[in-house]
């Protein structure tokens, strides 16, 4: 455990800072120090931060899955070359050549899931943080007492109060599988710590599944909805809810509000890009040119590439015979022979 | 004899026709001691043994990696030839010291931020006769076929 914490040191301390500024901040702007409100507005405000924080990457997501798009038709030409060469000169050349074609494309297979791997240390240290102050056994608890010599950037009374405030009389660091089991340092009453965990964990849960739906069925090209990339994605929209309905019951009540917030920041920015830049070849374009023709508004997008190439078509007409450049009579100069 | 320069695999043609040219040590001539069969001397010369012999307890690590860990965890490096085989072929052809340097500083960009592609070792001045040719040499360069159209 040393090591992972040695790791951990900066996401724990840079965690426990943005929360101490939020929380610091809404004491300010009126709201009581020791208000469960306060803590989990907090949270609220450190996904903020971490999401913006995260934008470029989600850009860089983005242009990939486009790029992969693209490149889907080439692929499966490099395939056909290749195809029966099993030897491994013939094996060597075509991987050769694929990765000469991904990166043509700047297609990136890491950045598919690169957004969501990003905020793992960030969602541990906020999970050890809350594991740790509440004084509980959990995963990732010590021998130190976090409620004397603080946590990170958190100072003792701050620890304190995050760990004695309560939303909906449930405590920051109760949970789900503590409830059931009867966990003697469980804050709120067993009904209410159950109710509320198990309303967030749904929560979290069927936005986490919606996103994902709604990215596959409009946002994705056909050629993009076949093949190994759309088997990838159902996995996706399958097992990752699975996972965090197993992992969700382990979660203290703070993580649940933080999983749960970064998912509806997925999902609204997942709805701007699907309405405004949406991927070429998919439903979500095709009702964008639908809104832009209502408005009266040119077609971005494959349909404009159509519209190009039916332009730049040869018509068939015949344009008639062409005439030489005639030769102009040169006017003589007065004096000259 | 024929001799191969590693230079060989980054010509023009080569990268474009398909079967790799033989390259005739007549060409290379100029570089100095490689006649076209070596003088009983020459072989006698043990020298290139003991120049080469730093790097094999390295070749030998990638080589035990390549066959034995590399497999547990499939095609995972976004790049072409992949960091196991980089190494290996910039420790066989520049050296112990400049092969490990041009390993590590591959390692270190082969990350998630970077994005792969297709990334050879730099050209050495080496040359084999080409029975001694080292495989990886071979494999890390095939011939790109040309295309159907």
């Amino acid at each position: 455990m040393a090591f992972l914490d040695t790791i951990m040191w900066p996401f724990s301390w840079a965690v426990s800072f943005i929360l101490s500024l939020w929380h610091n901040v809404l004491g300010l702007l009126g709201l009581p120090e020791e208000s469960g409100l306060n803590w989990a507005l907090s949270i609220v405000l450190l996904v903020l931060v971490i999401r913006i924080i995260l934008i470029p990457l989600f850009v860089r997501q983005i242009k990939s899955q486009r790029g992969m798009q693209i490149v889907q038709p080439e692929l499966q030409k490099l395939q056909a070359k290749y195809k029966g060469k099993k030897d491994p000169v013939s094996r060597q050349a075509m991987v050769s050549e694929q990765q000469a074609l991904f990166k043509k494309h700047k297609v990136n297979p890491f950045m598919t899931c690169l957004p969501i791997l990003a905020q793992m240390p960030i969602f541990l240290a906020l999970f050890w943080c809350l594991n740790r102050i509440g004084g509980g056994i959990g995963w990732g608890t010590t021998d130190t007492d976090y409620q004397a010599e603080g946590y990170f950037a958190l100072s003792p009374s701050e620890v304190v109060s995050f760990a004695e405030s309560r939303l909906l009389s449930v405590g920051m660091p109760d949970t789900f599988l503590g409830a059931v089991q009867g966990d003697p340092g469980l804050m709120g009453g067993t009904v209410a710590v159950i109710a509320l965990t198990a309303t967030m964990i749904v929560l979290m849960v069927s936005t986490q599944f919606f996103t994902q739906k709604q990215l596959m069925s409009k946002n994705m090209s056909e050629a993009a909805l076949q093949g190994q990339f759309a088997q990838t994605q159902k996995m996706m929209l399958y097992v990752l809810p699975l996972v965090f309905v197993f992992g969700g019951v382990y979660f203290p009540v703070g993580v649940l509000i933080y999983w749960t917030a970064t998912n509806f920041w997925t999902m609204g920015q997942q709805w701007w890009v699907i309405r405004n830049n949406p991927t070429p070849g998919s439903l979500a374009e095709k009702e964008l040119n639908l809104r832009r023709a209502a408005k009266g508004l040119p077609p971005v997008g494959e349909d404009a590439r159509k519209a190009r190439e039916e332009a730049a078509k040869p018509k068939g007409e015949h344009k008639g015979q062409t005439s030489q450049p005639k030769k102009k009579k040169k006017k003589k100069k007065k004096g000259q022979r | 004899m024929t001799w191969i320069r590693h230079s060989d695999f980054y010509l023009e043609e080569f990268l474009s026709a398909s079967p790799p040219p033989p390259e005739d040590s007549a060409a290379s001539g100029t570089r100095g001691g490689h006649g076209v069969s070596p003088s009983p001397e020459q072989a006698r010369n043990y020298w290139h043994w003991w120049r080469r012999a730093p790097s094999y307890p390295l070749i030998w690590f990638i080589l035990f990696w390549r066959k034995m860990i590399s497999p547990l965890y499939g095609e995972v490096c976004g790049f072409y030839p992949s960091c196991s085989a980089y190494g290996l072929e910039a420790v066989t052809v520049h050296g112990l010291v400049r092969g490990s340097v041009l390993t590590g500083w591959r390692i270190l960009r082969c990350n998630p931020f970077t994005g792969g592609g297709v990334d050879h070792i730099p050209a050495s001045s080496r040359v084999w006769p080409e029975q001694e040719l080292p495989p990886i040499v071979k494999l890390n360069h095939p011939p790109i076929p040309r295309d159907p159209d």
